[in-house]
């Protein structure tokens, strides 16, 4: 907190109450220098115009002497200006590629076993396009999802899962393990349902809500 | 006479090479021969077409008999049906393939619904068989061909019951069956060619370059089954109708989809998908078109089609914006099937998100306004009430899913852009509920109470005319800013002023409270008035010219009856004296404060 040099007080009782000291004056030097919740109290927020109307001559006078008693100044309270700026809305032609920037929320959501270790030089960044094979299971083992075919014949038809990772367009838990592999590295990734599909679960699949999930993923190519 | 004629060409042609018929011959034999079959001499035909002396002439001009044939076979009480049905079988056996195509698919073209099932019934099989003979030119043709029994399939009116589905009386469901056969022997070939061309680029280290025909045009045919008939059915689901030839129909195309290598993920994420400017990129949008891409995303969100296939790793954001395009081409639409799937597909998306979790920067992304605006005209406009209901309710439910300060944007833009007094009137509801929540001990927020609440009330609390403000017009926005005004004003001391609208309240005063007590005064001045006119006129019982007139959009309503028009004028005054209660209780409750 900075410590500012306190204000002077500048008009004795005298001159505050006298007519020709107009109720204006008074309201913007309170203002200029009060703390806000002192402001708030005191109903003296807003436009200089509007509160002087609202306000009596004699309540300005009290809180002028209060303000210097109680020595709430600006800058002794930790909480300050609350600024008038409002975003407006704006309307985009194009459709924008939003990146969801999440506020730090305090320790990963998942924990990662390697299984097989990647070549430790390629790692994803964010936008990149990683494919993986991959196999999902409930706790209770219940396979949910994969894309890793049943025969290893048909494991040429099939492709393993393209997409852009750290975008947010899968699951948290994903995108932020994702960014820590390797390519060709194999791991096991336990996500709780805050990275993955929380409270809600998928209605009408197999995943029901506040479902901790287990993937063994499979970093095949990073591009 | 026709007979002879018949038995005459043939014989003349026997041992001759088949470039050297005469057109005339041509005509004799095509003629002559379909008389002959139409006149119900199909057992002749028969023996001679099956003559092994006459199979150069057959193999070349047989096909022409085709239109006769099929039309004995439509019919199907003719006696001759066994022998035209051998007929026919014959000539699939020795005429050339492309001339059987052209005269088959010529056959196809029916009017009304009973005979194009019927024909597609008698035509599928042959048609595949002569397409499978074709070999590796066969795409096109297999184009043309899915094209010409789409086209016919789209006559046929739609089951929209579980019991019309079920009794099937106009053969849909049978016909879609039949189309699945039809294209399996494709699909496995199209999936045959893609393997090979692989195995091929491994072993030789090239890529494939040449885009397998076969595969288009089995991409176009399902694109095509997504739009009509897929997205204008109601498929039922297993509770309802156990067993379903139309959902079997929707899953089997959702699995070609798959087999002919057009993964399911990137077909419905498509409108988010960056795709980089392949030359000739209008053909791309032919290729998926809008609608059959909302069709896929509909079967995959709302019917849960796929869910073995569709990997469960997508995050519900990224689903929603998604499904947004979709659900923005759906709700732009006037038919109510459209409609009904856009609200289907917008709430099973909104619904797997939790409460207050949607950021404000979302609402820069067109769709996220652009939907919203859909949904008014939806809410306001449509005609089937059910579906007028669903769209508040799926608009609120979008309002829920926004976090706080996205919800203060979206208002803004919906008391901007709404235009409707009803809509205008529902987001100040919403606008209360939220202050209410912020005043609560522990949810302050900085945008429903405080410095950023105070350009949203200005807003709300203002009449759009000024004192000459409709106030009928604009009922229910003019209420519900009451409400919350009188709301403020009782819910926030104004020792704590948390709102700030305590010290705001001087202007509203001036720009709201004052026109308002005018223009109250003066409708119901003028509304008073037009009630002695009338009960006036009545009793003179003189025909006069109704200075009440009520129009809806451009049009005129019917004049009406004095009665009616009483009425009318008497509910209009009982309007103008509700609010005029809100009116007096805030008068009073700022006056109250103010003398503190």
């Amino acid at each position: 907190l900075k410590m500012a040099a306190e204000p002077t007080r500048e008009w004795s009782d005298e001159q505050l109450n006298s007519d020709d000291l107009p109720k204006k004056d008074i309201i913007k030097f309170i203002q200029d220098n009060a703390a806000h919740s002192f402001l708030n109290e005191h109903r003296l927020l807003g436009n200089i115009k509007n509160v002087a109307k609202t306000a009596k001559k004699e309540q300005l006078v009290v809180a002028y002497n209060q303000l210097f008693e109680s020595k709430r100044f600006k800058g002794t309270e930790p909480v300050e200006e609350v600024t008038e700026q409002v975003k407006a809305v704006k309307i985009e032609e194009k459709p924008k590629e939003v990146k969801t920037e999440v506020v730090d929320e305090g320790p990963p959501k998942y924990t990662k076993s390697v299984l097989k270790k990647g070549d430790k030089s390629n790692f994803p960044k964010k936008g990149d396009t990683v494919s993986c094979w991959y196999t999902g299971t409930l706790e209770d083992g219940t396979v949910f999802d994969t894309n890793i075919p049943a025969g290893a014949r048909k494991k040429k038809q099939a492709k393993p899962l393209s997409f852009k990772v750290g975008m947010g367009k899968v699951i948290r838990g994903w995108d932020e393990a994702l960014l820590t592999m390797s390519k060709g590295e194999t791991a096991r990734l336990e996500i709780e349902p805050e990275w993955a599909y929380g409270k809600k679960g998928l209605p009408d699949s197999k995943i029901p809500p506040n479902a901790k999930l287990i993937f063994e993923v499979e970093l095949v190519s990073v591009d | 006479m026709a007979l002879e004629q018949f038995s005459d060409v043939v014989q003349r042609c026997q041992g001759l090479p088949d470039d050297s018929y005469t057109s005339e011959d041509h005509d004799v034999f095509t003629i002559a021969g379909r008389s002959c079959i139409a006149e119900g001499n199909s057992t002749q035909v028969l023996s001679v077409v099956l003559d092994e002396k006459n199979q150069d002439i057959v193999r070349c001009l047989g096909w022409n008999l085709l239109p006769s044939l099929i039309k004995v076979l439509l019919k199907k009480e003719e006696k001759s049906l066994p022998q035209c049905l051998a007929i026919f079988n014959h000539l699939l056996e020795t005429c050339r393939p492309k001339e059987l195509l052209i005269g088959l698919l010529e056959q196809l073209e029916q009017d009304d619904p009973d005979t194009i099932a019927e024909s597609l019934h008698l035509l599928l099989n042959p048609l595949q068989k002569v397409l499978l003979c074709l070999g590796t030119r066969k795409a096109s043709s297999l184009g043309m061909t899915l094209s010409s029994v789409l086209d016919q399939v789209a006559k046929l009116p739609l089951p929209h019951t579980k019991e019309q589905e079920e009794d099937d009386v106009f053969s849909l469901c049978r016909c879609c069956t039949s189309l699945i056969s039809f294209v399996r022997p494709f699909v496995q070939e199209a999936k045959q060619n893609l393997l090979s061309s692989e195995e091929l680029s491994e072993s030789t280290n090239k890529v494939a370059g040449v885009e397998d025909e076969l595969r288009t045009e089995l991409l176009k045919f399902c694109m095509k089954t997504l739009s009509h008939p897929l997205l204008e059915l109601q498929l039922k689901d297993p509770d309802t109708l156990a067993v379903s030839p139309l959902r079997d129909f929707a899953s089997e195309i959702l699995d070609t989809l798959s087999a002919i290598r057009e993964p399911l993920p990137s077909l419905v994420f498509r409108p988010l998908l960056k795709r980089k400017q392949v030359p000739g990129f209008l053909e791309q949008e032919v290729r998926y078109p809008k609608e059959s891409l909302a069709s896929l995303a509909h079967l995959l969100f709302v019917h849960h089609m796929a869910t073995d296939t569709f990997p469960n790793v997508f995050s519900p954001v990224f689903c929603l914006r998604s499904n947004m395009e979709h659900i923005c081409l759906l709700l732009s639409r006037s038919e109510e099937s459209r409609i009904q799937k856009g609200l289907e597909l917008y709430e099973k998306s909104l619904v797997r998100l939790e409460d207050g979790s949607l950021p404000a920067d979302l609402l820069e992304i067109k769709t996220f306004l652009t939907v919203p605006q859909n949904l008014v005209k939806v809410m306001t406009i449509c005609q089937r009430q059910d579906l007028r209901t669903r769209g508040l309710k799926v608009f609120q439910m979008s309002i829920d899913k926004f976090d706080t300060e996205a919800k203060y944007s979206f208002f803004q833009y919906m008391l901007k852009t709404s235009n409707h007094s009803g809509v205008e009137g529902y987001i100040i509801k919403n606008i209360k509920s939220q202050i209410d929540l912020a005043l609560q001990p522990g949810n302050g927020n900085a945008w429903f109470e405080g410095a950023h609440l105070l350009p949203l009330l200005r807003q709300v609390l203002s009449l759009p005319d000024g004192p000459e403000t409709d106030l009928l017009q604009y009922l229910d926005r003019v209420m519900e800013s009451l409400n919350l005004l009188r709301y403020l004003v009782i819910r926030d001391k104004v020792t704590e002023n948390q709102t700030g609208i305590w010290t705001e309240l001087y202007k509203i005063e001036d720009t709201f409270l004052k026109p308002l007590r005018v223009g109250l005064n003066m409708s119901r001045a003028h509304y008073e008035r037009e009630l002695h006119n009338i009960k006036e006129t009545k009793k003179g019982k003189a025909k006069e010219e109704s200075v009440l007139s009520v129009s809806v959009g451009d049009e005129k309503l019917p004049k009406m009856t004095p009665e009616s028009q009483i009425q009318a004028l008497h509910s209009a005054l009982h309007t103008f004296d509700m609010m005029e209660s809100v009116l007096v209780r805030l008068e009073e409750l700022i006056e109250g404060n103010n003398n503190v």
